[in-house]
């Protein structure tokens, strides 16, 4: 993208933009930060290839406890041609740990609702799989560095760019990461239980009606996911100013998003929905072609592609969260494309020596 | 509208065979009630009849009653007291039998003043044919036969002042207050909102057989044993309730309180349940059959549930089809199915005449919900409101039979029958179009019954089982057996054995060797063998391949060894298919008593496969995956594809909680 794409570039002062309100402000952060996350696919491919290496082991792992299982039997036959419910019953009363995940919510659009429905529920996984989730975090919180660097230098900054930046701001990010998880720790261990366990059954102790309990459980869900999102509002915003504005103190940087959302909360929360809705019909979509247990062969292949396209679209979208919210930030507080960090060079390789004898 | 079965005429004639084909009422055998004969034109030997007048206090949540039992003694006991079953009492404290025994399978316990109950009874009066009424309320007293629980109050024993002795008949008045309590788990009884269930709530006559009185303390994993009789109920409540009842109302009272009075009578039923709400939606149809009696089905539905009254009259209509055909008529003219309302814990339950169905504001079509349950209360309506099981002692008698038999209507039906997982507080369902559940795994419970395949010997009272893992006996491992019977011995003979069963042991008490001997009896073989391990025993089966493998031999041939070993203590005899590369099979037949069995055969072909009990007849196996082994295996395709699929699922974990960082 150039300096003149950007609508709002050049056209009026930090303080103008900061006040101003019309939402083409927001559509066009949001068409902006498409630009951004397609102008640098290797980010979205990276990422992708990170779940993938972080969840292999334990895909491994699991293949193996199948196989085992399986043995010679015939039982093989309809699980790899279809579904072997009684098969996969069976297995999974004489396995535990890792085996007792393999549920037949991994098929098609029940692996999404498993997702979600336990993030909401406040589902515990099994310690295998909460450490590899737990890795993914980890590894995301060394790359986020990255990824925002070049979202807000909207230039490419190749891979020794790129992880320089990671370099530079991992520390910050895992101090952030920290208050990140303290405050998800207290909002699950605590806010969650009395919303769900304390506050929602007493409100539907006598409801005989189970629409109105439904109605009153989506209530509070969206108080809860209010209050999530409303947190990763506030830290996605912490770590833009991070990078933009090279903040070396992560309170000062979740005060200095804290202001920029106090001051325009209607276009941080216009764009916020405007890409929520887009992950919604994502996850929509995906409800409707979400291939079944199909057999093994190519249609395997053909269902992992599948797979994998819908996780490539969610992780866009996550990233499009990013590079979008870094426009608006740098649209309304920032000169586009500026960031306060100096681009980080590195002195050559010794090896060059070698390579290229000095004259 | 009526509900026409689509079964003809001829066809019926030949479906109904069995059970009109089966020894008649002078061929009964005897029972735990030596004199349990029917009255002419009685069904019942109606030894147990109740006037009840009871009002439901809306407003403290209370029912008053007053009722007159007229108790006959058809044993050959003599007996000097009475027996009153006073369930309520169950909730009566924490102390009770039945929240100690739930307090032990880890069941949420009652935390508030609404969640406890009581029936108190203050007036127990004998009818004296000459004299004025004796009190017999001074010397009643609180007894717990079971467990010696002092502060148990389920059973009241009230002495008599003379001997009632066989075929005399004692009238006593009782007087009572019930306090309704609020659902804290699934008691079956209760209000919320103003929506209420009222269930086993009269101070009710025990069962006196030939060796003294069945009236057990009420256990949290039980149920219900009474005698049959009339019952002549009237239920007062607030004008705007629908109520609707066990038996037919016959007469209806507006009362200057605002108040209307329901009569319901009921003849040759064992109780009578109720339930009372303003918002149900009142709805009839009638089954109409060739070969059976019509039945009126009623159908008290929650609003919310409006469009799904089809599928409880569909289900209600295809269980009266299908039981009837194969066991014997329904032999009431009515059949009232209540949906129950969200939260009220009294889904699925059974009562005379009557029964509690359960569904979902969300059901989809293709998961059996609420047909399901609907077939299993309607099942009941034969195996214990029929044929009188005492649930007490051999809940499996009702429970188990009935499983089995739900889960062959479900497959007669052929619905869609489809995995529907639920997620977000159990709201939201989701059908896996992929996975349809099978009768003989999935009906039967297979998977809950590998869990705890042990856990209690069925011959033990059921009052005794232990509490985390009764269900398992009672309903799986029965269902499990009895289609291992049928699958042994033939549907057509399984058939005959159970409407000569039930044909017999119609409004009686059977006990589990009475079915065991018409099973010997009707089969014409003695299966004492495998009743010693399925209901005399706690053996686990589990038989499975332990060799297979082809070697060239001089002439060219193969030699092919199968090892075929008995892994579990149960004793089945199976069947050994060895299926060759050329298409050649070699079945044998193994009585499977010892440890394991060795076979060897030289063919011009190596082996391909084989399979132990193939038919799967043996639905007991814990282990079916053992039992078969080939030497091309896919397991290596299996694993890698659902392996995959996995990973999927956990990459998607990784990103949905990531989203938030």
């Amino acid at each position: 993208v150039t300096r003149e794409s950007w609508p709002y570039a050049g056209r009026r002062d930090r303080q103008s933009r900061l006040t101003d309100r019309r939402p083409g402000i927001i559509y066009a952060a949001w068409r902006n930060g498409w630009q951004r996350v397609l102008s640098s696919p290797a980010i979205v491919a990276g990422v992708l290839a990170m779940t993938l290496v972080l969840a292999l082991p334990l895909a491994l792992t699991m293949r193996g406890l199948l196989q085992e299982h399986l043995g010679g039997s015939l039982m093989a036959h309809e699980a790899a041609d279809a579904v072997n419910y009684d098969w996969w019953q069976e297995f999974t009363s004489q396995t535990a740990g890792l085996g007792a995940t393999f549920s037949p919510t991994i098929i098609g659009f029940a692996s999404t609702l498993d997702a979600i429905s336990g993030l909401m529920d406040r589902q515990s996984r099994i310690v295998p799989v909460a450490a590899a989730i737990a890795m993914y975090l980890a590894g995301w919180t060394f790359l986020v560095g990255g990824i925002l660097d070049r979202y807000s230098r909207q230039r490419p900054t190749r891979a020794r760019g790129f992880f320089a930046a990671c370099g530079i701001y991992v520390v910050r990010f895992v101090r952030l990461a920290l208050a990140a998880g303290v405050v998800y720790w207290w909002l699950f261990t605590y806010v969650h239980p009395w919303l769900f366990a304390d506050l929602y059954p007493a409100v539907t102790r006598s409801v005989s009606v189970e629409r109105t309990a439904f109605v009153w459980r989506l209530v509070f869900y969206a108080i809860f996911g209010t209050v999530l999102l409303s947190v990763n509002v506030l830290f996605d915003y912490a770590k833009i100013r991070t990078v933009v504005e090279d903040r070396r103190s992560m309170i000062a940087a979740l005060a200095a998003a804290l202001r920029f959302i106090a001051r325009c909360p209607g276009r941080v929360t216009g764009l916020y929905v405007l890409n929520s809705t887009m992950l919604l019909a994502v996850i929509a979509i995906w409800a409707l072609v979400a291939p079944g247990a199909r057999g093994a062969g190519l249609s395997m292949w053909l269902t992992l592609a599948a797979g994998q396209v819908y996780l490539l679209a969610r992780l866009v979208l996550k990233l499009h969260f990013l590079a979008s919210q870094t426009a608006l930030f740098q649209a309304s507080l920032a000169h586009a494309r500026y960031t306060a960090a100096p681009e980080p060079v590195w002195p050559e390789s010794p090896a060059v020596e070698t390579v290229r004898p000095a004259p | 509208v009526q509900i026409r079965v689509v079964a003809m005429a001829c066809v019926c004639t030949l479906t109904i065979g069995p059970w009109t084909g089966v020894r008649g009422e002078q061929e009964r055998p005897p029972s735990v009630q030596s004199f349990d004969h029917r009255d002419p034109g009685a069904l019942s030997p109606r030894n147990a009849g109740y006037d009840i007048d009871v009002r439901l206090d809306h407003g403290r949540r209370r029912l008053d009653g007053r009722q007159t039992i007229r108790w006959r003694n058809i044993s050959a006991y003599e007996t000097d007291e009475l027996r009153l079953q006073l369930y309520w009492n169950a909730w009566r404290d924490l102390d009770s039998t039945w929240l100690r025994g739930h307090r032990r399978s880890r069941g949420t316990l009652p935390t508030r003043p609404e969640h406890f109950s009581a029936i108190d009874v203050s007036a127990i009066r004998l009818r004296a044919p000459d004299g004025p009424p004796v009190n017999l309320m001074a010397d009643a007293r609180h007894i717990a036969p079971d467990d010696g629980n002092d502060a148990d109050r389920t059973v009241m024993a009230v002495p008599l002042p003379f001997v009632v002795r066989p075929h005399d008949t004692v009238e006593v008045d009782v007087e009572w207050t019930a306090q309704i309590p609020a659902p804290f788990t699934r008691i079956r009884v209760g209000w919320i909102g103003d929506y209420y269930f009222i269930a086993h709530w009269f101070p009710r006559i025990g069962v006196l057989e030939d060796g003294g009185w069945k009236a057990h303390q009420f256990h949290a994993h039980t149920e219900f044993y009474a005698d049959y009789g009339e019952f002549d109920v009237r239920i007062t409540a607030p004008r705007p309730f629908v109520v609707a009842a066990s038996g037919r109302e016959t007469e209806r009272t507006d009362n200057p309180d605002g108040t209307v009075t329901h009569r319901y009578q009921g003849q040759d039923i064992a109780d009578v349940a109720w339930t009372a709400s303003p918002h149900f939606i009142d709805l009839r149809r009638t089954f109409e059959h060739p070969a059976l009696p019509r039945v009126e089905m009623r159908l008290v539905l929650q609003p919310e549930h409006r469009g799904q009254q089809e599928r409880h009259f569909s289900a209600t209509a295809a269980a009266l089809r299908y039981f009837g055909e194969w066991f014997g008529p329904y032999p009431y003219d009515h059949l009232t199915i209540v949906d129950p309302a969200y939260q009220s814990g009294s889904q699925g339950m059974e009562y005379p005449t009557l029964f509690t169905a359960g569904t979902r504001w969300l059901a989809p079509r293709s998961v059996s919900v609420p047909e399901s349950v609907t077939i299993h209360e309607v099942g009941h309506q034969f195996w214990h409101g029929v044929v009188g099981t005492n649930e007490v002692e051999h809940a499996w008698m009702d429970e188990g039979l009935t499983a089995y038999a739900g889960a062959r209507v479900i497959e007669e039906m052929g619905l869609p029958n489809r995995l529907g997982m639920r997620y977000f507080g159990g709201f939201v369902p989701w059908v896996l179009r992929d996975i349809r559940l099978q009768r003989a795994t999935d009906g039967n419970s297979l998977a809950r019954y590998r869990e705890a395949p042990n856990a209690d010997t069925p011959a033990t009272p059921t009052w005794q089982y232990w509490p985390t893992t009764a269900t398992v006996i009672t309903y799986s491992k029965t269902a499990l057996w009895l289609h291992t019977l049928e699958r042994h011995i033939g549907w057509p003979m399984m058939r005959q054995i159970l409407a000569t069963y039930f044909d017999r042991w119609k409004f009686r008490h059977p006990q589990p060797d009475d079915f065991f001997d018409i099973a010997n009896e009707v089969s014409g073989q003695d299966l004492t063998w495998f009743f010693d391990q399925v209901y005399r025993g706690s053996s686990v089966f589990d038989y499975g391949v332990q060799e297979l493998s082809s070697e060239r031999i001089a002439d060219g041939h193969h030699r092919t060894t199968v090892v075929v070993q008995r892994i579990g203590e149960g004793v089945f005899p199976v069947e050994v298919v060895t299926t060759f590369a050329d298409g050649v099979q070699v079945r044998e037949r193994w009585d499977g008593v010892d440890r394991r069995i060795v076979y060897e055969y030289d063919q011009p072909s190596p082996a391909s496969t084989v399979q132990v009990d193939p038919e799967r007849v043996l639905l007991l196996d814990v282990n079916y995956t053992n039992n078969s082994r080939t030497l091309e295996p896919r397991a290596r395709e299996a694993s890698l594809k659902w392996s995959l699929r996995w990973m999927v699922w956990l990459q998607e974990l990784m990103l949905t909680y990531g989203f938030f960082l």
